[in-house]
């Protein structure tokens, strides 16, 4: 009988999120699975029992990441009763004011270029950023709160806007604070909606 | 040809080696001494120019900025009489990932992006790179406004940080297929067209050539 590795009490979230922090910490190209295994206080086989290959580790831990990100952001959004605080904490998040990875989003990105499986990744991640932003613009339709727009199309300009902003956030480009974020967000929101947002006037 | 102009030309040839094989491989995957093939020089050459890799891909990025410029600002500059919503439709364009050098361009600048986040050292090149281009911009922006064809009460800074985090969001999703370049385009547009008090359409695409494709 062969050697079985010790699977302890190690599981794969823990994996996924110790593989995240290696990720972060070194790129994903230096990322490799005993400091995985280290990092999760177990074995570099016991890692490779949960997972196929380093590839399905890294991919998964990237997603599972950014999965995260959309669930804390979702149960957030849940709580907020106005459709107008609700786009403004989307905003927040992407300015920066939440537990947004600008690291590991970036691996996935320029890691899409050139792998049909993280594209994939990537298309099905960015659907779910967008639908979170048109679902927002929705329900502000419904109550009354936003004015009439392709809650759609908005979502991709939002988007679109806010991940411009991201990289250069990520950057720790001087000239785009949070601050400036929120403030060049909002706007555009604002004429895209025909809903005041910034002053925290009334819609 | 004396030994200065053939270096120059040698390291030109790395540079350009570089960016082929850069947006080809992306910056880890790419070998030096693939690129010294590509660009006909010894490996030892291409350490002897740059002395890291980092080195290598902020030069490559460099060079790449430059040559996409020379398609962005036209070979005469503003020699095309364009008025300044002309000018800032032709600017927009300049920074969507459309086939071609611009859009190995965007290739590289997605590394930029990914190598910067992980390595700070390379922030101060990208912060360069930005600031170049919110000028570019922000100078557009306020020669329209002197000229009286933008709006008076426009902050040019704050436009042109509009303009490029759009161009960077609506391109990089050009560039992975979720849209349509020109669909982009006109989005783009849409969202500028109202605090900048432009034209319903965007001005016809420009060629090289500064004609109305």
């Amino acid at each position: 009988m062969s050697p079985r590795p010790r699977l302890d009490h190690v599981r794969r979230p823990e994996l996924l999120a110790s593989a995240a922090a290696v990720i972060r910490r070194r790129g994903l190209e230096h990322a490799r699975v005993a400091d995985i295994a280290d990092e999760a206080g177990t074995s570099a086989p016991a890692v490779l029992y949960w997972f196929a290959s380093k590839a399905e580790l890294l991919k998964e831990a990237l997603t599972s990441a950014e999965e995260g990100f959309y669930e804390n952001l979702a149960d957030e959004l849940a709580e907020i009763d106005s459709a107008r605080g609700r786009l403004v904490r989307i905003v927040d998040s992407a300015a920066g004011e939440g537990d947004y990875d600008a690291a590991l989003w970036m691996e996935l990105w320029a890691r899409a270029l050139r792998d049909p499986d993280l594209a994939a990744t990537r298309a099905e991640l960015d659907g779910r950023w967008r639908h979170t932003i048109a679902d927002v613009v929705r329900y502000g339709q419904e109550r009354g709160e936003f004015g009439p727009a392709d809650p759609d199309e908005v979502a991709v300009l939002l988007a679109s806007l806010l991940d411009g902003l991201a990289v250069q956030i990520a950057l720790r480009d001087m000239e785009v604070t949070p601050d400036r974020v929120r403030e060049l967000a909002l706007r555009l929101a604002e004429r895209e909606l025909g809903c005041e947002l910034l002053e925290g006037a009334r819609c | 040809m004396n030994a200065a102009a053939t270096d120059r030309g040698a390291r030109e040839r790395i540079l350009a080696a570089a960016v082929e094989r850069i947006a080809r491989d992306g910056i880890d995957g790419v070998r030096i001494a693939r690129i010294a093939m590509d660009a006909g020089v010894s490996t030892s050459l291409v350490h002897y120019h740059f002395e890291t890799r980092d080195a290598l891909l902020e030069q490559a990025l460099e060079y790449s900025y430059e040559l996409a410029g020379d398609v962005r600002l036209g070979p005469e500059g503003d020699a095309h009489n364009l008025d300044s919503v002309g000018r800032l439709a032709a600017m927009i364009d300049q920074f969507l990932p459309y086939p071609g050098i611009l859009e190995r361009d965007w290739i590289l600048w997605v590394e930029l992006w990914l190598r910067a986040v992980r390595h700070p050292d390379m922030r101060p090149t990208a912060a360069r790179l930005y600031a170049r281009m919110r000028e570019w911009f922000a100078e557009a922006i306020a020669d329209g406004i002197e000229r009286g064809e933008l709006r008076a009460d426009l902050d040019p800074a704050r436009v042109a940080d509009r303009i490029i985090a759009l161009s960077d969001g609506y391109g990089v999703r050009v560039l992975f297929g979720d849209m349509d370049i020109e669909h982009a385009r006109s989005e783009m547009w849409a969202a500028l067209r109202d605090e900048l008090g432009l034209p319903e359409q965007a001005p016809p695409k420009l060629d090289p050539d500064g004609a109305p494709e």
